[in-house]
C-alpha cells in the first residue's frame, strides 16, 4: 500500500469539506478521485500532503511523492529553462534531462517566460516538472486542466504508463475525459463524501437507467426529471419501470447531482 | 494488435476486448496455437489500463479460450462459442424488439434475414443485390 487514508475529516468554519473519507492506493495503481466542483477533492489531497491540518483521520504515505497543485502557479518572472534548473537545485529526485525531454514533447519554448505561457502550456510545463521527479507516488490535482484534446491524450498516455515502472498515481478531475478510463479505481466524491468507489467496468455493470412515472419512489439517483416521467440511475437489483443501460457519464452525473430517493 | 474500444459505451471495456478476440478467432485471424499479445503489449496498443486487459484474459482463460503458458504468455486454445452466441442473440433480440415497437412487420425481417444469409424461399442463392423490401 503506497497511500492509505482512513476516516479523514476536515471542516472550514462550519462547513464539512471532507466528511469521513477512506481509501487506499496500492503500488502500481492509478486512482481517480472524481467529483463536481467543491466536492472536497483538493482539500483531501492537501490533507494528505499536510498542507491542511485534518480534524480527524489517519493518513500514511509509503515512499516519496510529487504534487501537481490545482493552482498551477510557477514563478512568473522565470523562463521555462530557469524553472527546470531551479527545480534541479532544490530536489534530489529531479531529473533535468527528463524534464527537457518532456518539455520538448509538449512543444514548450524553453526561453519563454512563464508569464507568457497560455493556460494549457503552463499546465504542461508544470506537468513536465512533476513527471521529471523520480518518485513512488504522483499526486495530481486536475492534470488535464486547460489542455486541448491532443495534449490531453498525450498526458493520459503518460499517466497510464507510470505503473509499468511501479509508480502509483492519485489524481482528481471534475470533468470526464479519457483520464478516467485509464484508472484502476474511480471514487466519486460528492459534498465531502465518497459515494461510490470501484473499477469503471464494475460500475458500468452495477448501474442501469430506469424511466418511471413522475413521483414513483425508487431507490436510486435522479438523472433527469421530465414533465410526466423521471429517469433514475439505480443499482441493477433495484431496477424498476423501463430499464435501459447506463454509461459512465450518466452514472457520474446522477451520483454527482446527489439527489437520492 | 489494434481495434477500436468504445469508452463511452455502457459495455465494460474488458467485455469489449473479450468479444473482439473471439471475433478474431471466428474470422480465422487468430488460430488455435497462436499467441495473443502480452497483457502489457495489448494494453499499450489499445491505450487502456493493464488491469482491464488482465481481466479480459483471466475470463478467457476461465472460459477455455486462452491458456497461460508459463513465462511465454497466452496461447489460443479453442473458441468457446456458447457465450458469444448468447450475447449476440441477446443483442439481436433487443433489435427485434425495437423493430416491433417501430411497427415493422415480421415478414420484412424474414426477407432481411434471407438477404443477409443469402438464401431465398425456394432455396436458391441470392445474388447479393439488395432488393426492394
Amino acid at each position: 500500500m503506497v497511500l492509505s487514508v482512513k476516516g479523514l475529516v476536515k471542516s472550514y468554519r462550519k462547513r464539512r469539506a471532507v466528511d469521513d473519507v477512506s481509501f487506499q492506493v496500492g503500488k502500481g495503481q492509478i486512482f481517480a478521485l472524481l467529483g463536481p466542483n467543491g466536492a472536497g477533492k483538493t482539500t483531501t489531497i492537501k490533507c494528505i500532503l499536510g498542507l491542511r491540518k485534518p480534524d480527524a483521520g489517519e493518513i500514511s504515505i509509503e515512499g516519496s511523492y510529487s504534487y501537481l497543485p490545482e493552482q498551477k502557479e510557477l514563478y512568473r518572472y522565470m523562463t521555462v529553462e530557469k524553472m527546470v534548473r531551479t527545480s534541479e537545485s532544490i530536489s534530489r529526485s529531479f531529473d533535468a534531462r527528463k524534464a527537457f525531454d518532456l518539455l520538448e514533447e509538449f512543444q514548450i519554448p524553453l526561453k519563454e517566460k512563464i508569464a507568457n505561457l497560455s493556460h494549457g502550456m503552463n499546465t504542461l510545463a508544470y506537468l513536465s516538472l512533476i513527471l521529471a521527479e523520480d518518485v513512488d507516488l504522483y499526486l495530481m490535482d486536475e492534470p488535464t486542466w486547460g489542455l486541448d484534446p491532443l495534449m490531453r491524450s498525450k498526458v493520459i498516455e503518460m499517466i497510464r504508463k507510470l505503473p509499468q515502472d511501479g509508480k502509483s498515481v492519485l489524481y482528481t478531475s471534475h470533468i470526464l475525459s479519457e483520464v478516467e478510463k485509464v484508472a484502476d479505481v474511480v471514487a466519486i466524491m460528492v459534498k465531502g463524501k465518497i459515494v461510490e468507489m470501484d473499477s469503471l467496468d464494475n460500475l458500468k455493470e452495477k448501474y442501469v437507467a430506469c424511466v418511471v412515472p413522475k413521483g414513483q419512489k425508487i431507490d436510486g439517483y435522479l438523472y433527469r426529471s421530465m414533465e410526466s416521467e423521471d429517469v433514475y440511475v439505480v443499482q441493477k437489483d433495484k431496477a424498476a419501470g423501463q430499464v435501459q443501460p447506463a454509461d459512465f457519464e450518466m452514472i457520474f452525473e446522477a451520483l454527482a447531482r446527489g439527489v437520492k430517493r | 494488435m489494434w481495434f477500436r474500444v468504445d469508452f463511452s459505451s455502457h459495455v465494460p471495456v474488458y467485455k469489449q476486448i473479450k468479444e473482439k478476440l473471439k471475433l478474431l478467432l471466428l474470422s480465422g485471424e487468430l488460430k488455435p496455437g497462436d499467441f495473443v499479445p502480452s497483457i502489457r503489449t495489448l494494453a499499450n496498443d489499445l491505450g487502456v489500463n493493464v488491469n482491464t486487459v488482465a481481466r479480459a484474459y483471466r475470463e478467457l482463460v476461465a472460459e477455455g479460450v486462452l491458456e497461460p503458458v508459463r513465462g511465454e504468455g497466452y496461447v489460443v486454445k479453442r473458441l468457446n462459442l456458447n457465450e458469444l452466441v448468447e450475447s449476440t442473440l441477446d443483442r439481436f433480440r433487443n433489435t427485434v424488439e425495437e423493430c416491433k415497437r417501430v411497427g415493422i412487420e415480421p415478414e420484412r425481417l424474414i426477407v432481411l434475414l434471407e438477404e443477409v444469409y443469402g438464401r431465398r424461399d425456394d432455396g436458391s442463392q441470392c445474388e447479393g443485390t439488395r432488393e426492394e423490401l
